[in-house]
């Protein structure tokens, strides 16, 4: 039986929301219907799914949620709110003996004690039988006063606009958003093992459920650098992979690699399934369709040097033996991997990498101002299923998920460096980000705006 | 790590090294066993992956005996084949040794369990 579903979500990462919930819903194999352009500056959403057991999942697993709720009605006023509230009598009358508690909450505004008492007060047509308890009731109702953004007006004082609420919200509480407190645990600062590249808690955990990480799969992050994204992937049941072009991000300064010891920290360090030191590009995998999903936060070249294997381009390769006397301690030349090139040859490796059905998971950096939507590497076989900015002002980094929709084998793909004729034709926003990075994205001179 | 899973699906991957580069010959490797999860539908779903007697040598060179010469059919396995199947993928690790290429010689050392899979500037095209 279809149920109208409210969701108070974090006030954090907006244009995250909608893909998280779809995921989830993925994840756990039950339908859900969105809404198909929500106000994401606000925090409530209504959204609708088939069974009280799915809302119940969403609370569990959503980083985002903070309280899923059976909305019983919902106005701009209360006398709107108890209109609507009447006609859903078979909703909430079967609770009529339940013990219960009523909570009446203001967000962006406090709800004063005497007026919460008068709301109450005002749904006592609902005539409900069962007790009070205030510690461990069966049936919690909550109302939702929505105020509006302040506007810059000097403070005033604490109670000025109470009931001038844009929307007033009431439901009954199906289970409140436990996924949320992950972030403490994930928390980068309490970490037996981390660097200044490592992904804060909160986005790790997203990224992580856009993978769907489950029991039974298998994750790979290449650019795995200090393992932020194997944890929280890890966390949710998959066996995770990494690998990096630079072993020390991976194994810290003592002897036991620091992403082990991290991994060992959340209890988890059996599902690290391998770990590898070497050049993505050239990956010593012997076939592709291996992995559930690939999830990564590339380097853009700012913090993280963006390299692979080989010398700059113009300058002839050794190629004699003597290049290499002392293997244990030979470093192999390496020259920089610039940005967009790096974004489509990864959606190149993904392809041959994945499984069929797998997803790719991936950190854009982008100039907001520059940005088009052709500046995601298109490539078919790969399908763009979401596209979430978290901006930071003049740049921003766009968490894109792609699906592999082919079944094909290619075989593996050519990524021997190419000269600018072959690969991607459109200039995207993020080429030469660096550069740009460290130019303040003023546009040079000659630029036109 | 490195998991015996892991090392069948690693080939040389040396610019012309095409062919005998599969599977890697251990040298000197140390070896600890860990218990794994146990998860029948993950192991199902590598099954078609597995060159089967690359993993047989493997496991004979660290001291297996449990798999048998032969590649069973995917529908013939039996609970206790699969739980040898698991501990011989996910339960040997090789944490120190080397992996050597049969066809280029070329060495990956693995310390601490993390292999060295880097190139060379010679051995890149």
């Amino acid at each position: 039986m279809p149920l109208k579903i409210l969701i108070q979500f974090a006030q954090a990462h907006p244009d995250f929301r909608i893909p998280e919930l779809l995921s989830v819903a993925q994840i756990y194999g039950f339908d859900i219907v969105v809404p198909p352009k929500p106000d994401v500056t606000r925090p409530f959403m209504t959204v609708e799914v088939q069974e009280e057991e799915h809302a119940r999942l969403l609370a569990q697993r959503c980083i985002l949620v903070k309280s899923v709720l059976e909305l019983y009605a919902s106005g701009p006023s209360y006398s709107h709110l108890h209109t609507l509230n009447r006609t859903q009598a078979h909703l909430w009358a079967p609770y009529k003996e339940t013990p219960w508690k009523f909570m009446v909450t203001g967000y962006r505004q406090s709800v004063p004690k005497t007026r919460q008492r008068e709301v109450v007060e005002g749904f006592s047509y609902m005539a409900l039988e069962g007790r009070i308890d205030l510690t461990q009731p069966e049936l919690e109702l909550w109302c939702f006063e929505e105020y509006g953004p302040q506007d810059k007006a000097p403070l005033r004082p604490k109670y000025d606009r109470d009931g001038d609420f844009i929307c007033v919200w009431f439901g009954r509480l199906i289970a409140k958003g436990t996924a949320r407190p992950l972030i403490h645990k994930f928390d980068v600062k309490k970490r037996a093992y981390y660097g200044n590249t490592s992904m804060d808690a909160e986005m790790s955990l997203l990224m992580a459920n856009q993978t769907l990480s489950a029991p039974g799969k298998l994750i790979y992050d290449p650019f795995a650098g200090t393992g932020s994204m194997l944890y929280t992937a890890a966390e949710f049941g998959a066996y995770v992979v990494g690998s990096d072009i630079d072993g020390r991000q991976m194994r810290g300064k003592e002897r036991a690699p620091g992403v082990l010891r991290s991994a060992a920290q959340y209890g988890f360090a059996e599902r690290i399934f391998d770990l590898f030191t070497f050049d993505v590009t050239w990956h010593p995998w012997r076939c592709g369709a291996l992995f559930d999903a690939i999830v990564t936060d590339p380097p853009y070249g700012v913090r993280a040097g963006a390299k692979r294997l080989g010398r700059k381009q113009g300058v002839p390769l050794r190629d004699s033996i003597t290049a290499m006397k002392d293997p244990s301690t030979y470093v192999p030349p390496t020259h920089p991997y610039e940005l967009s090139t790096l974004a489509y040859d990864l959606v190149l490796l993904a392809r041959f990498l994945l499984r069929p059905r797998g997803r790719l998971v991936f950190f854009l950096p982008t100039v907001n101002e520059e940005y088009a939507e052709v500046d995601v590497p298109q490539l078919e076989g790969m399908v763009v299923i979401s596209n979430s900015l978290e901006n930071f002002g003049a740049w921003g980094r766009r968490l894109i998920t792609m699906v592999k929709t082919e079944v094909l084998d290619r075989g593996p793909p050519d990524l021997r460096v190419r000269n600018s004729e072959a690969g991607p034709q459109h200039v995207p926003a993020h080429k030469d980000f660096r550069e740009k990075y460290f130019a303040g994205f003023n546009k040079p001179a000659d630029t036109p705006s | 790590m490195v998991r015996l899973i892991t090392h069948n699906l690693l080939a040389c991957h040396v610019k012309g090294c095409n062919s005998n580069n599969f599977p890697l010959a251990f040298d000197g490797p140390q070896i600890e066993i860990r218990e794994a999860e146990f998860n029948s539908d993950f192991l199902m779903g590598f099954f078609p992956k597995i060159e089967w007697s690359a993993l047989v040598n493997a496991s004979r060179q660290l001291g297996d005996q449990s798999l048998p010469e032969q590649q069973p059919d995917a529908e013939n396995i039996d609970d206790a084949l699969l739980k040898a199947l698991h501990h011989v993928l996910l339960e040997i690790h090789v944490e120190n040794g080397k992996m050597i290429c049969p066809n280029c010689s070329h060495i990956y050392p693995i310390s601490n369990g993390i292999p060295n899979m880097l190139l060379a500037e010679h051995e890149i095209a």
